[in-house]
């Protein structure tokens, strides 16, 4: 009957109070003269409540002064009668026009800018930049051509591929790509040194030009100059700069540790379960049940279900249950060799991204210890790679 | 036999008629004893917390409950809710 009684607010009703010896003829005649009562309830022997509406309150007049009863309003509900308070006060309706208006005007200001995507890039130097084409927290958001500030940014910052600048709200994101610059080539006729850049004891040198200041077998530092660009001619005592390049091939060592526990946790379902509603209403997380999980362990299983769900448009309200699985928790003692298998290549995956592509391995070593019931391991990679580097030779700095 | 009601009787029932409609008579419905539904009914005689009596065609229903309401009422039903616990004809 919900429909009826939003019916029934909509048009309005007052509850009455009417006082009188013959209340069951007051109830016989309304019924007479088809004005609706609803809800009637008898308070006292002489007193009876009922629900009427506004047309059928204002027919009563008549009837009252028929038989002997008194009639009197003891609440009013309904829309119309809020309206006509509203019109009382004119004043506050205006207000609260005022206060959307202002709310409206206010968000159209931008308060916070985040940024995503930048690595190389400092995102103080894009949101100096931002601030200088105008955006910043504070700037409204009509006056900004956000195609246009894109281009801008662009051009400011040589490192950027591609901007995207977002307003959500008042909150603007700008997503940034950044360029993969190519390795700096040096011209031919600038001067420099051969650097080494990476640790290692030296192999081979080729050196095509330069002067080369390390061999075989020498220990190297990653900065180390191999190759000097600066050739001193002893028979006119002097040095003269040059663009040195060569191969130097050295022998590198790449380390990585691995560990695994012996005896492992499992956990394992008792069939105790224990679930948990939560209504989300947008940011809002309304909980069903309140009160702690009864289990000291347990694992968490979650659900949650949409409310008219299409692609990705739906109403932003989500039921989500959890279910909490009592476990109990087993140690299990892990096989020796298969745990060494495991941290191996736990240890190898974790080294092997740092090896160049083009370098050559020469030796894997692999050393197994196990202290307090935990496996280490350590894997130790020997390659061969060409370390050489060129830098570019600072005049006057030696 | 042939008195006013026996030749309406008679013919509701040879055309299975509705006999609320031929005859005049109340049409009670009752849900539990929470509610009561009394169409066709003559008017209130009576009314209390825990006393109703309502005038009919074939006399005066009666019914005797606890904490009775009149949830609606209209020239052709009355609908009463509340606890209720006797419903007789009394003449």
């Amino acid at each position: 009957m919900l429909v009826l009684r939003l019916w029934n607010y909509m048009r309005g009703y007052v509850i009455i109070r009417v006082q009188g010896l013959t209340l069951e003829r007051f109830i016989n005649i309304c019924m007479a003269r088809d004005i609706y009562l609803w809800d009637v309830k008898r308070i006292d022997n002489t007193t009876l409540e009922t629900k009427i509406s506004i047309e059928g309150f204002k027919d009563l007049k008549k009837i009252v002064r028929k038989i002997d009863c008194k009639v009197s309003i003891f609440e009013k509900h309904g829309y119309p009668f809020w309206i006509h308070r509203l019109k009382k006060r004119k004043m506050l309706l205006l207000g609260a026009f005022f206060c959307f208006l202002l709310l409206v005007f206010v968000s159209t200001f931008i308060f916070s800018i985040e940024i995503a995507g930048n690595e190389n890039v400092e995102k103080a130097e894009i949101i100096s930049k931002l601030n200088n084409l105008g955006f910043k927290p504070g700037a409204n958001r009509c006056f900004i051509n956000l195609r246009k500030l894109e281009n801008q940014l662009l051009l400011e910052i040589d490192q950027l591929a591609w901007v995207g600048v977002e307003i959500k709200g008042i909150k603007a994101k700008v997503e940034v790509a950044e360029k993969i610059l190519p390795p700096n080539k040096i011209d031919k006729d600038i001067p420099c040194n051969v650097v080494a850049q990476k640790n290692g004891v030296i192999e081979k040198v080729i050196t095509k030009s330069g002067h080369a200041v390390v061999k075989e077998g020498d220990i190297v530092k990653k900065g180390d100059i191999l190759i000097s660009g600066i050739i001193q001619l002893e028979h006119i005592g002097n040095s003269i700069p040059v663009h040195s390049y060569g191969d130097v091939y050295a022998k590198t060592y790449y380390e990585a540790m691995g560990e695994k526990n012996l005896t492992e946790i499992k956990e394992k379902k008792t069939g105790q379960k224990f679930v948990k509603k939560i209504l989300n209403l947008g940011n809002v997380e309304l909980s069903f049940n309140r009160g702690k999980i009864p289990y000291e362990f347990y694992i968490v299983e979650k659900r949650s279900k949409k409310l008219l769900q299409w692609r990705k448009i739906g109403l932003p309200v989500e039921l989500i249950i959890e279910e909490y699985y009592e476990v109990n928790k087993i140690e299990i003692t892990v096989n020796e060799v298969e745990a060494k298998n495991h941290v191996h290549k736990e240890a190898l995956d974790s080294i092997l991204e740092e090896i160049p592509f083009e370098a050559e391995i020469l030796n894997t070593q692999i050393d197994f210890t196990v202290k307090d019931g935990v496996l280490y391991g350590k894997v130790i990679i020997e390659a061969l790679e060409n370390i050489a580097v060129q830098k570019t030779l600072q005049i006057g700095e030696d | 036999m042939w008195e006013n009601g026996g030749i309406k009787k008679g013919l509701a029932e040879i055309l299975e008629l509705p006999k609320d409609i031929i005859l005049d008579l109340p049409k009670i419905i009752m849900i539990g004893n929470l509610q009561i539904y009394i169409e066709n009914h003559k008017g209130i005689l009576e009314y209390t917390d825990n006393r109703i009596r309502i005038n009919t065609k074939n006399g005066t229903l009666r019914i005797i409950g606890k904490n009775l309401m009149l949830k609606n009422i209209v020239a052709e039903e009355i609908f009463i809710v509340g606890e209720i616990n006797q419903v007789e004809f009394i003449d």
